[in-house]
């Protein structure tokens, strides 16, 4: 396992699903700022953490956190994360979903670790529009992927193309709900 | 043929002439003693299960150790654990296989009420087995001791025989830990 | 496989294991499509126990939560306990009392041996021999005591707190914990002699069910299963959490990776947990067993944080969401057997039927935490 080469390429990843529109869309708001002077810059930095993170890879502190990379990329990339990963002998350890309701997204997050003896952990993780989620399988590369995925469509719906089986697995057969997205009402 | 014209044991002999309380009781008291339990656990309740049934509780003290595998051989089912909505018709089935007569035994807090995993707007748990099964005892606990398991097996055979064979312990009497 | 499963005449019948079982250790049900003796394909049923715990950690504060971890996997319920401390403690910055880890340690590892010694009588049950049972049964309820004696409770723990544990463990948990280590130590050589050594186990054990390193990682199998198969791999030493840094102890591997490999790494692992029990006792500092000024209604700063324990059965990890209130957004709970159990369906393809029992024993798995 290489760390550099891994968060190279992860970077080199994220960088390439970032689309072009942001920074032309972010200079404008940053005019605005400055010319409406400094009293209304402090909420607007506030929401700033309200707004879902943009792509892009972040070096997280271990002790706060319990990870070292924590990268955000598309969801078309998540497959060649996974074989970058996998090529440096990482192991895969949950799939988790989230769903955000307020902005209308939700989330899958996958850990990494590394079981060959240093310390790594890597969470990569992609952001999904609420009414098409819609993101490829990783379980031809990690067969340990098959059941989490499975899950977590049982639990929040999201549809992994290409799963082999997607079918109930933790919840009767007959269950036609997604129990942990937040507007679930039994 | 109807089933109707068919004549029942009661009405074609008198009753006076025929009486098997004598032996019922009997029978009663064979069965109360020897009690077998159907291999089944559900979840923590399980573990506790099978520590009474084995060194230090021993469960044979009181006939109830023959834990059966399968359904036919039983006659208590002792419900400990969780039920959910998708275990709950394999519970059903594995009641319905058991020969009568049969008495079920609702272990733990799950069993009696689902327990912790109650609340409201859970999706997943059944609240209680006396919802689709005859309970006769309820141990409470999570998970009950295996000394309380022993004891609702004794308040099963009073249940059956209409006396208890040991006797019962005052909360009084018993020594402080 | 047999040459009758590669022939291309060949018959199929489905058969049905349990959710009732006896040899499934609990509600797992496994739908097995066989060709004679011979399995075609094993696909494991799970969820005859699912309760929702990931949901319930969404509807009640991060206090409420507690009870839950004593319930998932009833059999290492302390090092449950320990992962959700950490996770919270590293999620609000609590420092810990270096005395009250130690106690985690302690106790987690009391706890370590207890589930090995279930899962040692437990798995020669299932090959059909009854009285190692009763033996480490009996160690077992002497460690229950002493458990008892300080948590309050037999199984389903719930002693840790946030910042520290419930309560400090006293002169004569001490005393015992000392005496049972003795009492304990000469009985693993015993079973050796008396179980590990019989030519039927040896059989039915060697050999059986072959898992590759490989095969681990891609399924993500962690503990005794990743152990056997040759891989030095435990989150006590390559993820040091807790005191286990500065505790003296090794991890069992072995080479050969089959169930016979998982099984030894179980009994030395009890032996390894005695080793650490003690070291911990004779470094055990005096001071206090719970951090000072921790808040009643925890709030973590917002983000997702990750922590990982190893429990008996293999990495034991959480990660939660937090939106900065006093509940969380989301909690997962990462259950060893559940990674360990999904390698079945591959690994158990060509199996004779008995086989894939020995193999399943072996896995060791505990179906509400698989479940959730």
């Amino acid at each position: 396992m290489d760390r550099a080469k891994i968060k190279r390429e992860l970077e080199n990843l994220a960088a390439e699903g970032l689309p072009a529109e942001p920074p032309q869309e972010e200079t404008p708001v940053e005019v605005q700022t400055e010319a409406e002077g400094e009293d209304k810059a402090k909420p607007k930095a506030k929401k700033d953490e309200d707004v879902p993170r943009k792509n892009g890879l972040i070096e997280t502190e271990y002790a706060k956190r319990g990870t070292h990379l924590d990268v955000q990329i598309n969801p078309d990339q998540v497959v060649k994360a996974a074989e970058i990963l996998d090529a440096e002998g990482m192991t895969l350890e949950m799939v988790t979903g989230v769903d955000w309701l307020k902005e209308g997204q939700l989330e899958v997050i996958y850990d990494y670790s590394y079981p060959g003896g240093q310390l790594f952990r890597v969470v990569v993780r992609a952001r999904l529009d609420r009414n098409n989620p819609d993101i490829p399988t990783v379980c031809h590369l990690y067969g340990g992927a098959n059941w989490h995925e499975r899950e977590t469509w049982e639990m929040l719906g999201i549809n992994f193309v290409g799963h082999p089986q997607l079918e109930h697995f933790l919840l009767p057969e007959d269950a036609d709900f997604y129990p942990l997205r937040k507007d679930f009402k039994p | 043929m109807g089933t109707e014209s068919l004549p029942t044991i009661e009405s074609a002999i008198p009753s006076a002439l025929l009486q098997f309380h004598q032996l019922d009781q009997l029978r009663m008291l064979a069965r109360a003693n020897s009690l077998w339990p159907l291999t089944f656990g559900l979840a923590c309740c399980a573990i506790e299960m099978l520590s009474s049934g084995c060194a230090r509780f021993d469960l044979s003290r009181f006939g109830a150790e023959v834990f059966r595998p399968s359904p036919r051989q039983s006659d208590v089912m002792i419900v400990a654990g969780t039920i959910n909505k998708k275990m709950l018709p394999a519970v059903k089935i594995l009641y319905d296989q058991m020969p009568e007569p049969k008495w079920v035994i609702a272990m733990g807090n799950c069993a009696i009420s689902g327990g912790p995993f109650a609340y409201p707007g859970q999706y997943n748990v059944v609240e209680g087995a006396d919802t689709f099964l005859p309970v006769d005892v309820y141990i409470p606990g999570c998970p009950p001791r295996p000394e309380a398991l022993i004891e609702g097996l004794l308040e099963l055979e009073e249940k059956i025989t209409g006396n208890r064979r040991w006797p019962r312990v005052k909360p009084e009497t018993m020594v402080k830990g | 496989m047999s040459s009758l499963a590669q022939s291309q005449l060949r018959e199929t019948f489905e058969l049905n294991i349990g959710p009732q079982h006896p040899a499934t250790h609990g509600v797992l049900r496994i739908k097995v499509v066989m060709d004679g003796e011979y399995i075609d394909r094993a696909e494991p049923i799970l969820g005859y126990i699912h309760r929702m715990h990931e949901k319930m950690g969404e509807n009640r504060t991060w206090n409420q939560f507690w009870p839950n971890m004593g319930r998932l996997d009833y059999l290492s319920a302390m090092a449950y306990n320990h992962c959700y401390a950490g996770l919270m403690e590293r999620a609000a910055g609590i420092e810990v009392p270096e005395r009250a880890e130690y106690i985690r340690v302690i106790t987690a590892e009391l706890n370590r041996i207890q589930s090995h010694l279930l899962g040692f009588g437990a798995y020669i049950m299932d090959l059909g021999g009854f009285t190692p049972l009763m033996y480490a049964m009996d160690e077992r309820e002497q460690i229950l005591d002493l458990l008892e004696s300080v948590t309050g409770s037999r199984l389903t723990y719930c002693y840790f707190r946030f910042g520290g544990v419930y309560n400090d463990i006293d002169d004569d948990f001490i005393t015992g914990t000392r005496a049972f280590l003795k009492r304990f130590r000469p009985q693993i050589p015993m079973y050796h002699k008396l179980v590990t050594g019989n030519a039927i186990l040896m059989d039915r054990l060697i050999g059986v069910g072959p898992i590759s390193a490989d095969m681990c990682r891609k399924y993500g199998a962690t503990g005794p299963v990743l152990r056997g198969s040759g891989v030095n791999y435990d989150i006590r030493r390559n993820e040091p959490y807790s005191v286990y840094p500065e505790l003296d102890f090794d991890i069992p591997v072995y080479k050969e990776c089959d169930s016979m490999a998982r099984y030894m790494v179980r009994m030395d692992e009890m032996v390894q947990s005695c080793r650490i029990i003690e070291n911990a006792l004779n470094k055990l500092p005096e001071g206090p067993v719970m951090a000072e000024k921790v808040p009643k209604a925890l709030k973590p700063p917002k983000g997702d944080y990750h922590y990982a324990v190893e429990a008996a059965r293999g990495t034991f990890s959480m990660r939660t969401v937090s939106d900065g209130t006093n509940t969380s957004y989301r909690m997962r709970l990462r259950s060893p057997t559940y990674s360990n159990v999904s390698l079945f369906e591959e690994a158990s393809r060509g199996m004779l039927l008995s086989d894939a029992l020995a193999f399943l024993g072996s896995l060791d798995p505990v179906i509400p935490e698989m479940d959730r």
